[in-house]
């Protein structure tokens, strides 16, 4: 197996999904537009790069793109995310 | 079953995720690469066992490092503790592992995550299965179903390099109620009689617990270690929903 897997999971992203969503995301369920599959945000991949990048687990397909600028974030969303964000 | 879904989250509270400055109380060296970090935090709001926090270092020149690391401590104990192990390229690990001393301060953010969580209430039974640093939050696991005086079956397979890469040993030792095994990938003390490769299908089958029992499964280690883990118990017959997974990256264990 390899050793150089160069993705990590969802779980990795909670903090900045919080910030970016207002609320914890990573056991919401997402389904893919692409294979129909559901998972957990927190069990899709995380790519990190300049940005960083959620693809569904099953078919790789993209599912979030975020974009720190130095005033915002810049989001990208794709597929049903269902999320339900409580209010103060 | 949607409705439901959506009603349970509607219950969460608001995620706490303000930046606080705490203050680290007490160091401990768990191994020759790792140490645990504790942590005074006024007004903790409480985690859950699995759940992690971010720290964020900033150096003089304002250049700031962020990284996500689990909770080793027990939502019962009055302090929160984190084991970070020291990675040679690392821009975070080195400083937490290495320079930080008693009465240092850093930031950290969280609880964080609703994912990789198990409480006492979910029940059980209970397989964990870590590869190197990845024990630390099954360790907050076990470390909770102790503290709650559960009889939930628990077992602890873990993946090592050797015995003295094992964090937590000698409290691993006291939980006699949990079925614990070792893998050692490298190297082996004399006369060892536990595993020594790396976790495949049949060292899964020989652990349990068996998919009829359906076990709450959690996995946590470098990602390679997770794909193997994962694929053999799907192999096995583990309903990929029961398995509950965590990465870190690729590290090796």
């Amino acid at each position: 197996m390899s050793e150089k897997a160069l993705w990590l999971d969802g779980n990795g992203l909670a903090g900045l999904l919080v910030e970016v969503f207002g609320a914890e995301m990573t056991a919401v369920r997402r389904r893919c537009q692409s294979c129909g599959q559901r998972h957990a945000i927190g069990s899709h991949r995380l790519y990190r790069g300049a940005g960083d990048v959620l693809r569904c687990p099953n078919c790789g397909d993209l599912a979030l793109r975020i974009a720190a600028l130095p005033d915002r974030h810049l989001v990208e969303v794709r597929g049903t995310w269902r999320m339900a964000v409580p209010r103060d | 079953m949607e409705r439901a879904a959506l009603l349970e989250r509607l219950s969460l509270p608001r995620a706490p995720i303000r930046w606080r400055t705490v203050t680290a109380s007490e160091v401990i060296d768990e191994t020759a690469q790792a140490r645990t970090i504790v942590l005074d935090v006024p007004d903790w709001p409480g985690h859950a066992a699995g759940q992690h926090v971010d720290v964020r270092l900033t150096a003089e020149d304002g250049y700031q490092a962020q990284r996500s690391y689990s909770i080793a401590s027990a939502p019962e104990d009055a302090r929160v503790a984190l084991t970070v192990e020291r990675l040679e390229d690392g821009e975070v690990s080195p400083y937490l592992a290495g320079e930080l001393r008693v009465g240092d301060e850093i930031e950290i953010r969280g609880p964080i995550g609703g994912h990789f969580t198990w409480r006492v209430q979910d029940g059980g039974p209970l397989l964990l299965i870590g590869g190197g640093s990845g024990l630390v939050p099954l360790m907050a696991m076990l470390r909770h179903r102790a503290a709650q005086g559960s009889d939930v079956e628990a077992r602890l397979l873990l993946s090592a390099r050797s015995l003295d890469d094992v964090f937590y040993r000698d409290e691993l030792a006291g939980l006699d109620d949990v079925a614990i095994h070792y893998t050692l990938t490298r190297s082996r003390p004399e006369g060892w009689t536990g595993y020594a490769r790396r976790v495949d299908a049949e060292m899964l089958a020989e652990v349990g617990a068996a998919p009829s029992e359906r076990p709450l499964v959690f996995v946590c280690g470098p990602t390679a270690f997770v794909e193997q883990v994962a694929d053999g118990l799907v192999a096995l017959g583990h309903p990929p929903d029961a398995i509950h997974t965590e990465r870190f990256g690729p590290t090796g264990s």
